[in-house]
């Protein structure tokens, strides 16, 4: 047996032993998520949410919307918020200093007025320029307020600052939620008894494609260009799959920065958003529950399968290379700023089971996937290569995809939102696709991350959005 | 030369691995059975599970559609037979029938039908009042549905056991209260939530019986929920006391809130005591209750118990003295002002400025030689002119 021979048994099996353990977690996140899901959907058809949507003994919530150059959409979506079906709230808008009109925009539609409100730094911020409330008491909930720029943790936690209420709800200004989206999303905060909800998060869906109204969701479709319906899918496996998993086990380690409600408490406790990473929402989360396995204190983080907010996501390569670029590099920062907990027992599942799979299978997967394909590459040309590698990527292939349809199975089976058959079979040809189309540029990008980290690019990335208003024409 | 001993190095390194990776190798060969054959087979069956997928996928959109449309009739059938019964005038005694055609009747037999026949009719009813809900209530007895909730509640399947108490509970089944008391305090938290509330609606204050007994916690979803069918009876004087000595915490912080809610200024003393109390939780909803129920002495009480409380009781604290303090309170609310915490300044801000005239004097000297507290209370006078 020479070295060559060596190299490539070690290659070999290497790769058949990481595959092997990812795709046994795919079976196991599939008969979790199983679990969860069906245990959610039958507590929740007992549930009314009447019940809180006008009772004074709802848990208050302070709705945090940082935005930054939103002026196409902010008057609508700000509306969309005030209309919320929830009695206990503030709204709380940051412009981080935008340069285009949103402040104007939001100061001249809500009658607001500039107030002497002396905000507390209990966690430290860049200077707040104004605060402001509405002349109209129709607007009373609204704050907004401008600040020198600083990011969008920083906004986050200059919302933190303001509010005055228990259970921070951060928000992307730009998403739509759904009009029970908060009566849902406290509920769990409600149902502690033993077990301290710390933070909670809903499924997130994609709104390319579908019809939107004043800020609210009209119509749902399934998107028509190729890149939001790849992701599309690869939503409905993140969320409904993954996440569910990871909630049954306790062991959720990102609620979306998108949508997500937390224990204003814990979070101030921990000094708020981290203005240092761009993986803000993934990164509080972590320390968070870091907190409170360190104070030794029960605690649950939970998530709900309803979907209950719409965000828009890249059309093109070049937005969805910037944002899975960004993902990367916030992965990275959380774990290594956190690696105290890798296998360490003190910290439980935590640092047992959730920080080693986010490092051995979201973090490492891209670059294990990247040199495996150059290596095969390199034994094709060296003419090393065996029937059985190319059968081992087969494999991992086709089990990608049948976790894939599974996720499918799994949107029809439970919300079915795309409710045609036809849209079905299009998820389906996606999910055979993706593999060979859009997983290697999501790969690449997360590979180009690891290496604007090493360079210490920290940019955010500007995404450029579409925006709803062009559907607008399309009303029903 | 060097190059040469590197190489050689190397592959002394590398056999020394040899016997590790032919280990690994028998090891995957035996657990994996990895020949080419068989990789060759999971790959076929990975495709066939894929097909299969894709098929059972496309059949159950198929019958979910054959379904919908049967559906569909069902639904119009169940429309027709509530909607005869909504608007049905005749005079109605026990021995009243509610005319049901021949085939609404026949399709009772039949499991879906009946399952979502009775679910409309719960929609239905929970929508209307009077004599039209009276009636739906005579037509589940008559098409003797709850039987069918009866059989259900012995079905070891918690959901399926929650849903029949719902159900006999919206009905208004009121044969089943006998037997609704052992399920208030059952091991699933969804069953005996419904059996409390259905215990509140049938027996209204007197069902809160329950609380002597149960063992497991309340959560706050679910005293939120108790509270709100309490609120739609007639208040009677309900008998507290025991309940804010209980075991159960939940069971305490439940009483301190139906204290607040109904003005029972009778248990101020006893209230005051559960300031004491080793759970947080009592020791929070007691200093709410106390905002709401107290004498000229309460406030002595709270303002004793402050510097032994962490902040966020302290904040509620003063809260509470905001809206039952006294000129008495306002040498303490001043001691507070110089503390290097900004939410403890802003309360005391605002509770000495709703503390009359001479709250606001004693906080507008203290503004003078304080430029925090000075911002404070603009910002506090500003809110309370909006």
């Amino acid at each position: 047996m020479n070295w060559q021979v060596i190299i490539f048994d070690i290659f070999t099996y290497g790769m058949l032993v990481y595959a092997s353990i990812l795709m046994t977690i795919y079976v196991c996140i599939g008969i979790f998520s199983i679990g969860e899901t069906r245990a959610y959907r039958r507590k929740n058809s007992f549930t009314d949410y009447r019940v809180i949507a006008s009772s004074s003994e709802a848990p208050s919530i302070s709705i945090l919307a940082p935005a930054f150059n939103e002026g196409a959409t902010i008057i609508d979506n700000v509306r969309s918020l005030l209309s919320l079906n929830y009695i206990n709230l503030e709204v709380i808008v940051v412009n981080d200093q935008s340069t285009d009109d949103s402040l104007n925009l939001l100061i001249n539609t809500y009658d607001l007025y500039k107030t002497n409100y002396s905000v507390h730094q209990q966690i430290p911020t860049q200077p707040v320029k104004a605060v402001y409330k509405s002349h109209n008491p129709v607007y009373k909930k609204l704050i907004v307020v401008d600040k020198c720029k600083g990011g969008k943790a920083d906004s986050l936690n200059v919302g933190i600052n303001l509010s005055k209420n228990n259970i921070l709800v951060s928000i992307d200004v730009d998403c739509i939620l759904e009009q029970d989206a908060l009566l849902k999303l406290s509920k769990p905060f409600l149902e502690q008894t033993n077990k301290r909800v710390i933070a909670a998060g809903g499924v997130l869906r994609i709104a390319n494609s579908c019809y939107v109204e004043s800020g609210r969701l009209v119509k749902v479709n399934l998107p028509e260009q190729f890149l939001p319906r790849v992701q599309t899918l690869e939503y409905i496996r993140a969320f409904l799959l993954s996440r569910m998993a990871w909630a049954r086990l306790n062991g959720l380690l990102l609620i979306s920065g998108a949508f997500g409600a937390f224990d204003k408490e814990i979070v101030i406790k921990c000094g708020g958003y981290n203005n240092k990473t761009v993986g803000e929402d993934m990164e509080l989360v972590v320390r968070m529950r870091r907190f409170m396995e360190e104070k030794k204190e029960p605690y649950k983080v939970s998530f709900i399968p309803d979907p209950l907010c719409w965000t828009e996501v890249p059309a093109t390569f070049k937005n969805l290379g910037r944002q899975r670029n960004r993902w990367t590099r916030g992965t990275i920062e959380t774990l290594l700023s956190h690696r105290k907990m890798l296998f360490n027992p003190k910290y439980r599942l935590l640092g047992l089971l959730s920080y080693p799979y986010w490092l051995l299978f979201e973090f490492l997967a891209p670059i294990i996937e990247t040199f495996g394909f150059m290596m095969f590459i390199l034994f094709c040309v060296t003419g090393m290569v065996s029937w059985l590698c190319f059968f081992i990527m087969m494999s991992i292939f086709s089990i990608g995809v049948l976790y894939s349809i599974f996720a499918i199975l799994m949107e029809v089976l439970t919300y079915n939102q795309y409710k045609q058959n036809k849209d079905i079979l299009r998820l389906v040809l996606v999910a055979i696709a993706e593999p060979v189309i859009f997983h290697p540029f999501v790969v690449l990008s997360a590979i180009k991350g690891n290496f604007d980290l090493l360079r210490k690019r920290n940019a955010w990335g500007v995404l450029t959005k579409e925006g709803f208003s062009h559907h607008e024409k399309n009303k029903l | 030369m060097i190059g040469l001993l590197q190489v050689s190095m190397m592959e002394t390194l590398l056999s020394s691995l040899i016997p590790i990776i032919a280990s690994i190798k028998l090891f995957l060969t035996f657990a994996f059975v990895i020949r080419l054959r068989t990789l060759g087979l999971v790959i076929i069956f990975f495709t066939i599970v894929m097909v299969v997928l894709l098929v059972f996928i496309l059949i159950f959109i198929y019958l979910k559609n054959k379904h919908e449309k049967k559906y569909a009739k069902y639904k119009i059938i169940s429309g027709l037979l509530i909607r005869k019964a909504v608007f049905f005038d005749g005079i109605m005694l026990e021995e009243t029938l509610i005319p049901v055609t021949k085939r609404a009747t026949k399709l009772m037999v039949n499991n879906r039908f009946r399952k979502l026949f009775t679910e409309d009719l719960i929609t239905a009813k929970n929508n209307i009042t009077g004599t039209s809900a009276e009636n739906l209530k005579h037509l589940y007895r008559q098409l003797n549905l709850h039987k069918n909730a009866f059989q259900d509640l012995k079905s070891t399947r918690w959901h399926i056991k929650a849903k029949a108490i719902q159900e006999l509970n919206l009905m208004e089944i009121i044969e089943f209260k006998d037997n609704l008391f052992p399920f208030t305090n059952h091991k699933t938290e969804l069953v005996r939530m419904e059996a409390q509330t259905a215990l509140i609606q049938f027996t209204g204050f007197e069902g809160l019986q329950f609380l002597d007994t149960i063992t497991y916690s309340i959560s706050e979803w679910q005293q939120i929920k108790l509270l709100q069918k309490l609120s739609n009876l007639p208040p009677v004087h309900i008998k507290i006391d025991d309940w804010l000595k209980s075991t159960n915490n939940s069971v305490v912080v439940f009483a301190l809130k139906l204290a607040r809610n109904y003005h029972h200024f009778e248990l101020h003393d006893l209230i005051l005591t559960c300031l004491d109390h080793s759970d947080a939780q009592v020791r929070q909803q007691a200093i709410y209750c106390l905002g709401e129920i107290y004498t000229n002495e309460t406030s002595i009480h709270l303002i004793s118990r402050f510097w032994r409380e962490g902040l966020k009781h302290q904040l509620l604290i003063i809260k509470a003295l905001k809206n039952i303090g006294s000129e008495n309170d306002i040498p303490f609310l001043l001691t507070l002002l110089p503390i290097d915490n900004y939410e403890m300044k802003l309360a005391a801000v605002e509770a000495l400025a709703f503390n009359g005239k001479k709250g606001l004097s004693s906080l507008n000297s203290y503004c003078k030689k304080d430029i925090e507290i000075h911002n404070i209370s603009m910002q506090v006078k500003e809110e309370l002119v909006a």
